[in-house]
């Protein structure tokens, strides 16, 4: 509708500036022709997504020179994205931190010093918080881009050495919901299958994943998988937007925002009903739940999903939902050979994200499409390490390395006697969750926070609010990262980090998949490995506060040199004594064997031995799981010994529909939702700094849908006003038959002012998880003007 | 600077047709690393995907990206060509290898990928 590209592009032209302040987006003329001449190619993961794509760097004269993916990865075949291709870029940046960088009052400008005033700095004023305020007036806010290693020490120090569980991270924001339904419904956080599946089904299941942009080199397998068995294999798209991700669908389901459980509950239905569930799969394996306690009959099931018939599911769903597309959405689910479910932010970032993750496992749990090839429950996670460093290594509050509950006292103590620190040292409570840990910011409550290699002041929902917090004079803040960011902006001391490649250390990927990424370039002028800032910090820490257990959790990694034997050692502390016996077994998979396999190792991985294999493709099948075979209660080929369920049982819930916490009404008409496109990255500190990346995608834009546009008066490109209850944006129009009507959906990477969209976000969350509903709030639009010249932005930093 | 609309559409598809010349030509052995002679772009129309040009100046080809595996995955332009500074009209094939490391290796000598696997739709053979 409207204007066409070209007409667009007309008008745009005619506004445009002869320069594009603010940002550097020039190549070098001649960079390309040295691209592929390295003098050695050094193994490691890609920085970027969850997927896990193996890459290799080539280096020629110690510098960077170009990434290529490896052939042999299980993961990706040697398939890179454009970033994974690119992110070499980022290791020579001009906008790279080099130095240290301090200012008393966040009023000040930042002025550098040396690492042994920052570190004193950091290590005197958390150690005045804790003697002034007490230990739960310090906190860590960490990543899921962060090594295994790193959080595993920064956690180490704050838990056993401060004596705090204030210990967050990002992965809080997008996969708190899938750790709530894995552990609920399966009693065991993490995917039972592997990518592997995905060769193997023959009805793929797209919920809330725009996976074509969000983890395109997964879907390339998927997109392959179909094109190649055009008849056989069916693919379903569950989303209130139509995406990329849409092109390779049969049929596309498309639901009003919020509206999935009962679309969820509806298929479940349907399968009862026509008698497509496998009963003896349910009969063996699984019991029915009301509550954690309470549990109920099949029948009680049957009768509980009477409410979600196709026909009512339809009229609550809306958009383009009939109750002739749920049957056969249901029917293609059940029926297929193998059902493989994939789904990430569009489920998991709900104010119900747990319960749509049970109702998920639900389907797969009554056809029995789980445990044999091709068939699986599988949850995509957006960061390289989120589940390998912040879900196995104990980077959330309520969580140990291990998948151990902080509450349970059997458990904190085997951690306690693990680190050789007296029992009683790690608290029984659980620390803040995210959005607690926040708003304990606003209220003063939290003094010192360190902030690794994420940027909250972009990425937390309601920013505005959240920023106010940070800004505070009262709050020492430390950023480590390595490039300025809007969180940078509101920090006292920034300490620069050494990137990838520029150090050693481990990512965990989203198929229980460890992966060494080994250290072939130095970092940039005085930046640092992580590990090397907090074993040092915590020595100034043990004597300010004159606590040698704070020197004790770090006794250990005391005189290693800090490219390799450190992440070593820490690594091996974790693996071999903190993964002991846990469903996370990592024993077998040392750097020795990380460094030998093309593709790292899947957890359990007990032996040497096993690991060497790769580790272990299905979870809890006998013969398969070494783990199945120790923990066999009887003859059954499945053993469902995961921590969370003592009847070793898989859970079907009863769970009814809920709808988001705000819903459109007159005064905010409008569903806002928020993703990803595929150039960039989460809040576009990296990418935005690549120049094809930052001009293939230089702005957000807000998508309206084309009904919506006309009735409104937008044309693509117009200035539109995107207004909440809690801000605004003002961002240009992509008029595009993408949202369904009624939603408009916008891009969240971007820094500017103007079109940082978490500004606009609702910060309600998941009760279960603590996980923010950032998919869903209700807004108003209105167009203010017509194109205007915009400029990609970025934050930097004054000294 | 400003700049005349219908100029710059003219500017667009006399370059990228002469490109087309080279791309589509016979199955003849096509040279790698061709620079491109791309028409001048202000700095605000280098702040827009190369498809979304090309979508109107060259819809053939458009297409024929948009239909292959490459359009499926979001393969972009850039990956192959280059972006505005340092296009190629024809790419260096060595940016295959960093998807296609196994088949580029095993390609027979003296053979371009393009040979066997048209370009932009990127079918099995030809």
């Amino acid at each position: 509708m409207g204007l066409s590209r070209r007409e667009f592009i007309k008008r745009t032209a005619a506004l445009t500036a002869a320069s594009c302040a603010g940002v550097s987006l020039t190549l070098p003329q001649a960079e390309e022709a040295q691209a592929f001449d390295a003098d050695e190619w050094v193994r490691g993961s890609c920085r970027l997504c969850g997927v896990g794509c193996r890459v290799e760097l080539g280096v020629k004269n110690g510098r960077p020179v170009a990434l290529r993916g490896v052939p042999d990865s299980k993961t990706n075949f040697g398939y890179l994205c454009m970033k994974g291709m690119l992110f070499y870029k980022l290791m020579g940046h001009p906008d790279r931190l080099t130095k240290p960088l301090y200012r008393k009052s966040k009023k000040d400008k930042f002025k550098e010093i040396s690492w042994d005033e920052a570190l004193d700095i950091a290590a005197r004023e958390f150690a005045k918080a804790v003697k002034t305020h007490g230990s739960d007036s310090v906190a860590y806010y960490g990543s899921g881009q962060a090594l295994t290693e790193e959080t595993y020490l920064f956690q180490k120090v704050m838990r056993g050495g401060l004596r705090t569980n204030n210990v967050e991270g990002n992965p809080r924001l997008c996969m708190a919901s899938a750790v709530g339904g894995y552990l609920t419904s399966f009693g065991a956080d993490e995917p039972i299958g592997s990518y592997a599946d995905i060769e193997q089904a023959t009805c793929f299941f797209l919920i809330g994943s725009n996976m074509a942009e969000a983890h395109p080199v997964l879907f390339r397998r998927v997109m392959r998988r179909k094109l190649d068995n055009k008849d056989a294999v069916k693919v379903i798209n569950a989303d209130p937007r139509i995406s990329p991700t849409s092109r390779v669908a049969d049929l596309h389901l498309q639901f009003e925002p919020g509206t999935d459980l009962a679309l969820l509950n509806a298929m479940a239905y349907v399968i009862i009903e026509e008698g497509l569930y496998d009963e003896k799969f349910i009969g063996q394996y699984t019991t029915f739940r009301m509550g954690k306690k309470e549990e109920v009959s099949f029948e009680e099931y049957r009768s509980f999903l009477r409410d979600y018939t196709p026909e009512r599911a339809a009229a609550i769903c809306k958009g383009n939902i009939t109750p002739d597309k749920i049957r056969t959405a249901a029917r293609w689910f059940a029926k297929s050979n193998a059902t493989m479910s994939m789904w990430t932010m569009g489920i998991n970032q709900r104010k119900r994200g747990v319960w749509a993750n049970n109702l998920i496992h639900n389907l797969h749990i009554i056809t029995g499409q789980l445990m044999k090839p091709g068939a699986d429950s599988f949850s995509l996670t957006g960061q390289p390490n989120a589940c390998g460093g912040v879900r196995e290594g104990g980077g959330l509050c309520h969580i140990l390395p291990g998948h151990r509950l902080v509450k349970k006292d059997k458990l904190r103590h085997q951690v306690e006697d693990l680190w050789g620190i007296p029992r009683g040292r790690i608290p029984a409570k659980p620390g803040y969750h995210t959005m607690a840990m926040f708003t304990a910011v606003n209220q003063g409550k939290i003094k010192a926070i360190w902030i690794n290699c994420t940027s909250p002041a972009q990425s937390l929902p309601n920013a505005d609010l959240y920023r106010k917090g940070m800004a505070r004079e009262d709050l020492f803040m430390v950023v480590t990262d390595i490039f300025p960011t809007k969180t940078t902006e509101l920090a006292n001391l920034v300490l620069p980090t050494a990137f990838h490649f520029e150090k050693t250390g481990v990512y965990g990927c989203t198929e229980r998949r460890s992966q060494l990424t080994w250290k072939a370039v130095d970092p940039p002028g005085e930046a640092k490995p992580e590990v090397w800032i907090v074993r040092e910090w915590a020595l100034r820490l043990a004597k300010e506060l004159d606590d040698p257990v704070i020197a004790k959790c770090v006794a250990p990694f005391v005189g290693k040199e800090e490219q390799y034997e450190l992440p070593e050692a820490i690594w091996n502390e974790y693996t071999q004594k903190l993964t002991k016996g846990r469903d996370n077994d990592l024993r077998g998979a040392t750097y020795r064997v990380l460094r030998q396999r093309p593709d790292g190792v899947q957890w359990p991985a007990p032996t040497e031995e096993w690991a060497l294999k790769g580790g272990t493709y299905k979870k809890f099948v006998r013969g398969m799981d070494p783990l199945a075979d120790e923990h066999a209660k009887d003859e059954k080929p499945y053993q469902f010994y995961g921590p969370a369920h003592p009847d070793k049982k898989l859970w079907i819930w009863l769970r009814p529909h809920k709808g988001p916490e705000e819903m459109p009404d007159a005064e905010f008409p409008f569903y806002l939702s928020t993703g990803r496109v595929i150039d960039q990255w989460h809040t576009a500190s990296m990418t935005g700094r690549i120049p094809e990346l930052m001009r293939a995608n230089p702005y957000a834009y807000v998508e309206v849908n084309p009904r919506d546009a006309k009735r409104l008066g937008i044309s693509p490109g117009d200035m539109i006003l995107v207004e909440s209850r809690r801000g605004r944006n003002l961002l240009p129009a992509k008029v595009y038959e993408g949202p369904v009507e009624g939603m408009v959906f916008v891009y969240w990477y971007d820094q500017h002012e103007d079109r940082l969209i978490n500004r606009v976000t609702k910060d309600a969350f998941d009760p279960g998880s603590k996980e923010p509903e950032f998919k869903i709030c209700a807004c108003r639009i209105k167009r203010v003007s017509g194109p205007k010249v915009l400029k990609p932005y970025l934050a930097s930093i004054t000294t | 600077m400003l700049r005349k609309p219908i100029f710059l559409a003219a500017l667009l598809s006399m370059g990228v047709l002469a490109a087309c010349a080279v791309e589509k030509g016979p199955s003849s052995y096509s040279p790698s690393g061709v620079k491109a002679d791309h028409p001048a772009l202000s700095e605000a129309e280098k702040l827009t995907p190369c498809f979304e040009c090309h979508k109107e100046a060259t819809p053939e080809l458009y297409t024929e990206w948009y239909q292959s595996g490459h359009g499926l995955d979001s393969v972009r332009c850039f990956q192959c060509h280059g972006t505005y500074e340092n296009m190629k009209r024809v790419p260096d094939e060595a940016v295959c290898s960093v998807c296609h490391s196994g088949e580029f290796h095993r390609k027979p000598a003296g053979t371009s990928c393009w040979q066997c696997h048209p370009e932009h739709s990127f079918s099995a053979h030809k």
